[in-house]
């Protein structure tokens, strides 16, 4: 595949994020989260024609069958299930938000970030999109104040981390990266079932109307 | 056989003796009675086999150098050097431990049942064994492992009456001010570490010169505040009032008495041996830190109406004492004048171990009054001559020595310490000499005022009459409690009259110390007296104590003159109305001290508060009753740590939005901190 293609996914990535942020409907981070996750796929396919590895595939295999399609289709079945209304509750509004989106990106390509980001000098432009893209993942579980759109925002953290690692050259061992997909399926299943008994129990996924759990 | 004596495996011998007496009382603790005779009988044999390995190794003289197998840590190695200075600490300690070990079989017994007797005797050891090991050490590490042994022990006998809610608050006060002061001592030896690569005092003494002159005085002022929290000086005292009353009073004599001078001894080691040479400004501030804390710590005292609390301050006045000599001794050793040096170290030595004895007689005396009349409150005293004879004797012996009155021992280490203040006085110019004569006239001021607060705290609880029903049903002491303190009152009037002797001992312990070492003898001392090889100052103990005897026989000639004397029954007009005298015509002890503390009302802001109870509520014109309430705030407290408390409560506050319970917020955090942690590392 070519760089631009690449960059086409990256951009993806990064768009769906700030989609993320600024979603005003539940069903559509799922589906933003699921487009996000099949250009990572992509992306890992990608580097799966590039070394021919047997195992890459099996993982890419794997990833699809997660990420692109049981995660979606958990979060729409819990939308539904639970008739989980619109919950874009932000702590900044979406203008601040986009100033926010905007001084991170310019951040990570400011020359003081060029260390990290030219690890490999070929893909300097992609790391940093990728980077970018982790940065707004974190900013994102920040900023939401609904528990589904954290649990969008870590998944995406994870997808940014991932799609930073294979431009970089940082790709584990095949046998760590079924771990990592064995534990996100887990994670997701607590994080789904954990967020169902929130809902009932509260009647809203707002974090702060579980403030007094403190103490 | 001395030899054998004074060996490392006897010292082992010694903590391994204690360490029974610890893990006994424990494993007895079903038994109450049991428990405690083990525990006192441990007690007493390991106290003893310390006064004779203490005594055995002084006079050898030779350094005790040895290592007890290897830690399996980098740092920490369980190396011990028993010099003579760590062998005369070793000699105070086990000294009031026997007497107190002696005082506890009686004492704890009004515990049975109501208490573990069995945890009493544990940490009562585990305390000894941790005095032994802190003056003992050398190595850092090691050292600071012995100094929490000994706080945690403490803290824990601290608290042994916790069915009193104060007691518990004043250990939590004495774990809090314990902790600080040790903070300081860690950052003083991790300083120490730095510049010489090792936490082996003799490492470090070795290689001082490498430590830079602006470091060395920055680890004076942590060692000062770390060691000088432990011994109580003048600001980091307030613990001392809080939690000494508080333990068991045999503990609280071993407090009061001793693990306070364990600070004194780290001073004396850092100071004066492992850093030396040191600057001249060092002595002037231990000696203006002295001369502040004797005098505030005596005026508090003689505010205080709870017996315990005002023996307390006066330990702060005589660690304040003590510092006056060791001061005097810095000073003099970086002027280059170890003679005069010495005369100061001799002093403080000898003032150490007179404290501990009479300060120890004190606290058993007083908690034979408290054990007998159930309270501190010396309002409530009066009259217990009658009841308790003998324990107002051995009090009135205290009292006495801790009065600095001849023939008694504190008389002779205060001598010796206004010597070291006029020497200087005489050879050091401006500013130093004001110093000196400001640090005397402290002295002397405080020697005057501790004079009247123990008028006021015998006569108030042992003259005149009943005060309370407490009394009247009170009971003269066990004889467990009358030996250990007939004992002890024995040894401060030996200390006294042989006090030539007693300085010669401990002047041989100072020249073992190396800037010691050579100097011109200006103290000479016999079994006759004490006195300045210029011939300026000479005193003699046998000498005062004939006079003494003679004055006493006099006194009582004449006072049993005027009773016996044939009285004619005079009948005049009528006076005090015609009534009878009773208790509430007595002046009390905070009567006593009234004109004092309005003499010092700047320094000690009193405030009076009235209870008035009025016949009529709604005319009054009439009272039916009144309350005053005269009470004395330690100004430390006003004016430093309420502010400082008021100020990490409102840090408290702010830190805790910062731990809200969002995990927006903490998210935040982590991206904040991985955001600073790029720019900083890229």
């Amino acid at each position: 595949m070519s760089t631009i293609f690449l960059q086409f996914l990256l951009g993806v990535i990064f768009l769906t994020i700030v989609f993320l942020h600024i979603a005003k409907k539940n069903f559509g981070a799922a589906i933003a989260y699921g487009i996000q996750s099949l250009a990572v796929v992509l992306i890992l396919v990608n580097s799966f024609l590039e070394t021919g590895t047997i195992s890459l595939l099996f993982i890419i295999l794997l990833e699809f069958i997660v990420k692109v399609l049981l995660a979606p289709i958990f979060f729409i079945r819990l939308i539904k299930k639970n008739k989980l209304k619109f919950s874009v509750s932000t702590y900044l509004n979406t203008p601040l938000t986009l100033i926010v989106i905007a001084v991170l990106t310019a951040i990570v390509h400011s020359q003081k970030l060029v260390p990290l980001t030219g690890i490999i000098m070929a893909n300097q432009e992609l790391l940093a999109l990728a980077l970018s893209a982790i940065f707004l993942s974190l900013f994102l579980i920040v900023n939401r104040r609904g528990a589904l759109s954290q649990i969008a925002g870590v998944l995406s953290f994870e997808n940014s981390i991932v799609a930073f690692s294979v431009f970089a050259g940082l790709e584990q061992s095949a046998a760590l990266q079924v771990g990592i997909i064995f534990d996100i399926i887990i994670w997701l299943i607590i994080a789904i079932v954990f967020a169902s008994m929130l809902y009932k129990h509260f009647g809203s996924l707002d974090v702060t109307s579980m403030r007094h759990l403190k103490d | 056989m001395i030899n054998m004596i004074a060996s490392p495996s006897s010292f082992i011998f010694l903590l391994i003796c204690l360490m029974v007496g610890a893990i006994g009382s424990l494993l007895l603790r079903k038994y109450d009675d049991i428990a405690n005779k083990w525990s006192g009988i441990f007690g007493i044999i390991g106290s003893l086999w310390g006064i004779i390995f203490s005594i055995s190794a002084i006079t050898i003289g030779n350094n005790q150098s040895f290592t007890l197998g290897e830690s399996g840590f980098q740092f920490l190695s369980l190396s011990f050097n028993i010099d003579a200075l760590s062998a005369f600490f070793i000699f105070v300690i086990s000294l009031i431990a026997l007497f107190c070990s002696i005082y506890g079989i009686g004492y704890v017994k009004h515990f049975y049942k109501k208490y573990d007797i069995g945890a009493l005797g544990f940490f009562y050891h585990l305390f000894l064994v941790g005095m032994l090991l802190v003056v003992s050490a050398s190595n850092g590490i090691f050292f600071l492992i012995a100094w929490e042994i000994m706080s945690i022990a403490s803290y824990f006998l601290v608290v042994y009456d916790r069915n009193d809610e104060q007691n518990v608050k004043a250990g939590f006060l004495y774990l809090l001010m314990t902790h600080v002061g040790t903070a300081f001592i860690i950052s003083a030896f991790i300083l120490l570490y730095k510049f010489t690569g090792s936490f082996d005092f003799e490492v470090i003494k070795a290689n001082v010169g490498l430590i830079p002159l602006f470091v060395k005085d920055i680890i004076f002022v942590l060692a000062m505040i770390g060691f000088g929290t432990k011994a109580g000086i003048i600001p980091f005292h307030i613990w001392l009032p809080a939690a000494h009353p508080a333990a068991p009073s045999h503990v609280s004599g071993l407090m009061s008495g001793v693990m306070i001078k364990t600070g004194i001894y780290m001073m004396i080691r850092i100071f004066l041996e492992i850093l030396q040479p040191v600057p001249a400004w060092w002595g002037l501030a231990v000696l203006v830190v002295g001369a502040v804390s004797a005098l505030i710590g005596v005026l508090y005292a003689l505010t205080e109406h709870d017996i315990k609390r005002l023996l307390a301050y006066h330990s702060i006045e005589n660690i304040g004492i003590i510092l006056l000599g060791l001061g005097s001794s810095l000073m003099f050793s970086s002027m280059n004048m170890p003679s005069l040096a010495l005369l100061g170290f001799v002093a403080t030595l000898f003032h150490t171990l007179n404290h501990a004895t009479f300060k120890s007689l004190l606290f058993l005396s007083a908690g034979s009054v408290i054990n007998a009349t159930h309270t501190r409150n010396m309002e409530e005293y009066g009259g217990l001559i009658k009841y308790m004879p003998y324990t107002a004797f051995f009090f009135l012996i205290g009292s006495m020595a801790i009065s600095a009155l001849p023939p008694f021992n504190g008389f002779f280490s205060e001598w010796l310490t206004f010597q070291s203040l006029f020497e200087g006085i005489k050879l050091l110019d401006f500013p130093q000499k004001w110093i000196f004569i400001s640090a005397a006239g402290s002295l002397a001021f405080t020697g005057g005022l501790a004079l009247a607060c123990f008028v006021k705290a015998f006569g108030s609880t042992f003259l005149a009459r009943p005060r309370s029903e407490e009394v009247m049903h009170a009971k003269e002491s066990s004889f467990s409690l009358k030996l250990a303190m007939g004992g002890i009152a024995v040894l401060a009037l030996l200390f006294g009259v042989f006090s030539g002797p007693m300085i010669s001992f401990i002047k041989k312990i100072g020249e073992n110390l190396a800037i010691f070492k050579n100097a011109p003898a200006l103290l000479s001392a016999s079994t006759q007296g004490v006195g300045l090889e210029n011939g300026t100052a000479y005193v003699s103990g046998p000498a005062f104590f004939i006079i003494f005897i003679i004055v006493a026989f006099i006194a009582v000639i004449f006072v049993k003159y005027l009773i016996n004397k044939n009285q004619k029954i005079k009948i005049g007009a009528t006076w005090d109305c015609g009534t009878d005298l009773t208790p509430r015509m007595e002046i009390t002890s905070t009567g006593f001290a009234r004109s004092i503390i309005l003499i010092f009302k700047g320094l000690l802001k009193p405030s009076i508060q009235y209870e008035i109870d009025y016949q009529d509520s709604e005319s009054r014109y009439l009272q039916k009753s009144m309350n005053v309430t005269l009470g004395v705030e330690d100004v430390n407290n006003s004016y430093i740590y309420k502010p400082l408390q008021k100020f990490i409560n409102a840090l408290s506050v702010k830190a805790k939005k910062i731990q809200g319970g969002n995990i927006n917020a903490y998210i935040l955090y982590i991206f904040a901190a991985l955001i600073i942690t790029l720019f900083l590392a890229l």
